[in-house]
């Protein structure tokens, strides 16, 4: 049985606003394994990026975490000071993030750019071995070593995406997120990507974090999987597990909503409407405006909890429906 | 970039040409004659006067005379000043350049580096009350009208608190029976500040390649302080010893017009600066510098800053080019006998070669500053680089 890496609960984070506070991260829990791939699949705004950013505690200047506990190698990462933060930053939790094409600084040379985070974490390195280190990693990636003199405007978009993995890797980080990492490549671009974190993931035995909002990536990158709507997760376990028996409402529209996971090219049943304002209090089940199944087998007004219904397995179900 | 620097010097030059002939016809439009002023002149034995005439076409029709100066000016030939006669524009512009460059170019670094501090320091404390405070202060100083301002300040610390000397560079009474002219004092502070600019730098360059950052840091701490006691033996031993009661003689009579003018200076780039950095500090790759642990003030200044600075420079370089014709202002205000004040003289006094030669000077100066812009700014932005090699 390997150990717990990252063990997130009841994490609950807010952005002030003008017009109300928006709930992005409500009561989230789970927990990343070593070595093992974790999926993070929702739809657009559902607050993937806001789970991302307050792991590393990067979130917004509006942002507030205001309860929860998130324990990376079973120390406590809410409430660390910033120097105690940035210790734990990119050599305990990297990321890769969402839109990295824009995550290289155009004045500086991409090996600099690397160089300089290892050089945070490994003061004591030379630097024959930080060139070596990188030359390591750029081969991991599939990436000529020479990449590391060039800007980054000299790079394709995919050698900028391989490069920025390289970059997430290059202190050996016990975790690593990858928030829709290749939403800016095209689709050819995109497989040799998601190959490549396959591989590197295995290669390293890494904990990974995976982000998307497609739900066919997820079954593929990952071997657990939550299921976020309106900042919370609706549905948690074995990616497998789900694939095979989903639970949640909203878990079967997503599944029936991708034709390559169903296989036969059943009629795409897609989501209509528009996920709430998380400004709003919501009471109860926040899919149930959406909701095809709604009225018919629940009570959509009551309080919702997570509970167990298979090995691993959590839905989100309300109090009347469990047993 | 060779290739473009030759290119841009080309261009330069017939620009220069075309600016030569048109100031000279100008000059000459003044009514009056032309050469009235040399006429004039006491000290003028008037067979010198004759030759003068003949020797640069003084009496010859006006484009015939404006060919014989530009053919004479590229031989490097700018004839005699009409006022001090045996002297020539050169001699001139050599005694008075080193005072007003010493004085602005003083200026031009004190101004641009506080105003490139304090506008990264307001960008990363956006928000805060010393922001607010300090952005006002910025704008007022920014749009205050100039001449007024120095003028309060003259006011206030040479006569009401009688701190600072008003006016001139130097107390005349104390160069007296000085052991040489004020233009060698000036000429070795000049060469002292670049000196000790050049260690500062070379010592930057080398300790670049340094992986650890905290022996980076000690190293450039320790050339500071060699610096510093560097100068104090400098200043205490051989010729530059004799020369330090007249140094710091001019020193002090700078501390008024560097003062004054920084303070109107440094606004715009620091509200340059402010804004460019506000706008770098959106940007992702600063998230991505947060994300990886590097500290608040290296993200600052090797992240933010650094890409902040590319707008900055090349305004700061136009504003360079406006030293000359700035000095003008600053030096008639504060009695400072330098390039502007020659060149508003030689204007008022029909001094043409001597005005021609200052002119074409500011120009030439005008021009470099421009061609230097250009290839800082493609070196500190990598992606102008290509484009400027095409
Ligand atoms: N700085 C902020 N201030 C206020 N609201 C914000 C801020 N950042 C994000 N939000 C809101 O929080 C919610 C969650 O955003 P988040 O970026 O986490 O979603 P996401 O699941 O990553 O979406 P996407 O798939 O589009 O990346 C959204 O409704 C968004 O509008
Ligand atoms: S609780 Fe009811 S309304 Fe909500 S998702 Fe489940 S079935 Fe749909
Ligand atoms: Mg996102």
């Amino acid at each position: 049985m390997s150990k717990d890496v990252l063990v997130v609960k009841d994490l609950n984070m807010h952005y002030e606003t003008l017009s109300g506070d928006v709930s992005a991260v409500k009561n989230v829990s789970f927990t990343v394994k070593e070595g093992e791939s974790f999926g993070l699949v929702g739809e657009s705004g559902c607050g993937k990026t806001s789970v991302a950013m307050s792991l590393l505690q990067l979130q917004a200047d509006n942002a507030k975490i205001s309860s929860g506990s998130i324990k990376l190698d079973g120390i406590e990462m809410v409430g660390m000071s910033e120097s105690e933060l940035r210790k734990v930053r990119w050599d305990g939790i990297s990321i890769v993030f969402q839109g990295a094409m824009n995550a290289w600084n155009p004045v500086v040379k991409v090996g600099e750019q690397i160089r300089e985070a290892i050089r945070e974490h490994y003061p004591n390195n030379t630097k024959i071995q930080n060139t070596e280190k990188i030359e390591s990693l750029f081969k991991m990636v599939g990436l000529d070593s020479t990449i590391m003199d060039r800007f980054p405007h000299e790079l394709s978009g995919g050698m900028k995406q391989r490069a920025v993995i390289a970059l997430a890797l290059s202190c050996d980080p016990k975790v690593v997120i990858a928030d829709e990492p290749t939403t800016a490549l095209d689709v050819v671009i995109q497989d040799q990507i998601l190959k490549e974190i396959k591989k590197v993931q295995e290669l390293l035995g890494l904990s990974l974090i995976y982000i998307s909002h497609d739900i066919a990536v997820i079954a593929e990158m990952t071997d657990k999987m939550a299921v976020m709507y309106a900042g919370s997760i609706v549905e948690k376990g074995p990616t497998s597990e789900i694939f095979a028996n989903p639970q949640h409402s909203y878990t079967k529209s997503l599944l029936a909503s991708t034709p390559s996971v169903v296989g036969d090219k059943v009629k795409l049943n897609s989501l209509e409407g528009e996920p709430p304002s998380l400004i709003d209090q919501i009471e109860g089940c926040s899919f149930a405006p959406r909701c095809p199944n709604r009225n018919t087998t629940c009570h959509p007004e009551l309080d919702m909890e997570l509970v167990e219904v298979g090995p691993d397995h959590f839905v989100d179900i309300c109090s009347a429906s469990r047993n | 970039m060779a290739e473009y620097i030759i290119r841009r010097t080309f261009q330069m030059t017939i620009v220069f040409f075309l600016f030569l002939v048109f100031s000279y016809l100008l000059f000459n439009a003044i009514p009056g004659n032309a050469f009235s002023s040399l006429l004039l002149n006491p000290n003028l034995p008037p067979d010198a006067y004759q030759r003068v005439l003949e020797i640069y076409g003084l009496d010859k029709p006006l484009l015939e005379r404006t060919q014989m100066y530009i053919v004479n000016f590229f031989k490097g030939d700018f004839g005699y000043s009409y006022k001090y006669f045996p002297k020539t524009p050169i001699e001139l512009i050599a005694e008075r350049l080193p005072r007003t460059l010493m004085l602005f170019s003083i200026v031009n670094i004190v101004a641009f580096y506080t105003g490139f501090f304090i506008g990264k320091v307001l960008a990363w404390r956006r928000g805060s009350k010393a922001e607010t405070w300090i952005t006002v202060t910025s704008v007022f100083s920014y749009t205050v009208f100039y001449p007024w301002f120095a003028l309060m300040m003259l006011w206030v610390f040479g006569y009401k608190l009688g701190w600072l000397p008003i006016g001139k560079f130097l107390y005349p009474e104390k160069w007296y029976d000085a052991p040489f002219d004020s233009d060698v004092v000036f000429t070795s502070m000049i060469k002292f500040t670049v000196v000790v600019s050049l260690i500062q730098f070379a010592a930057y360059l080398a300790s670049r390649g340094i992986e650890s950052l905290s022996l980076r840091r000690n190293i450039r701490f320790v050339s500071l302080i060699a610096i510093f006691i560097g100068s104090y033996f400098y200043w205490n031993n051989g010729e530059a010893l004799l020369q330090k009661p007249y140094a710091s003689d001019i020193a002090y009579h700078m501390i008024l017009p560097v003062m004054v003018v920084t303070v109107v200076a440094f606004a715009g780039t620091a509200l340059l600066t402010r804004t460019t950095m506000m706008e770098v500090l959106k940007e992702d790759y600063i998230l991505t510098a947060r994300a990886k642990g590097i500290s608040q003030k290296r993200i600052r200044d090797r992240h933010a800053a650094r890409t902040a600075l590319l707008p900055v420079v090349t305004s700061f370089i136009f504003t360079i080019v406006t030293i000359i014709d700035g000095s003008v202002l600053t030096e008639q205000i504060f009695s400072w006998p330098g390039m502007g004040q020659l060149l508003l003289q030689s204007v008022l006094e029909e001094d043409i070669p001597v005005a021609m030669a200052t002119f074409s000077f500011v120009g030439v100066f005008a021009l470099i500053a421009h061609l230097l812009a250009d290839v800082s700014y493609s070196y500190l932005d990598p992606r102008i680089r290509i484009k400027s090699q095409g």
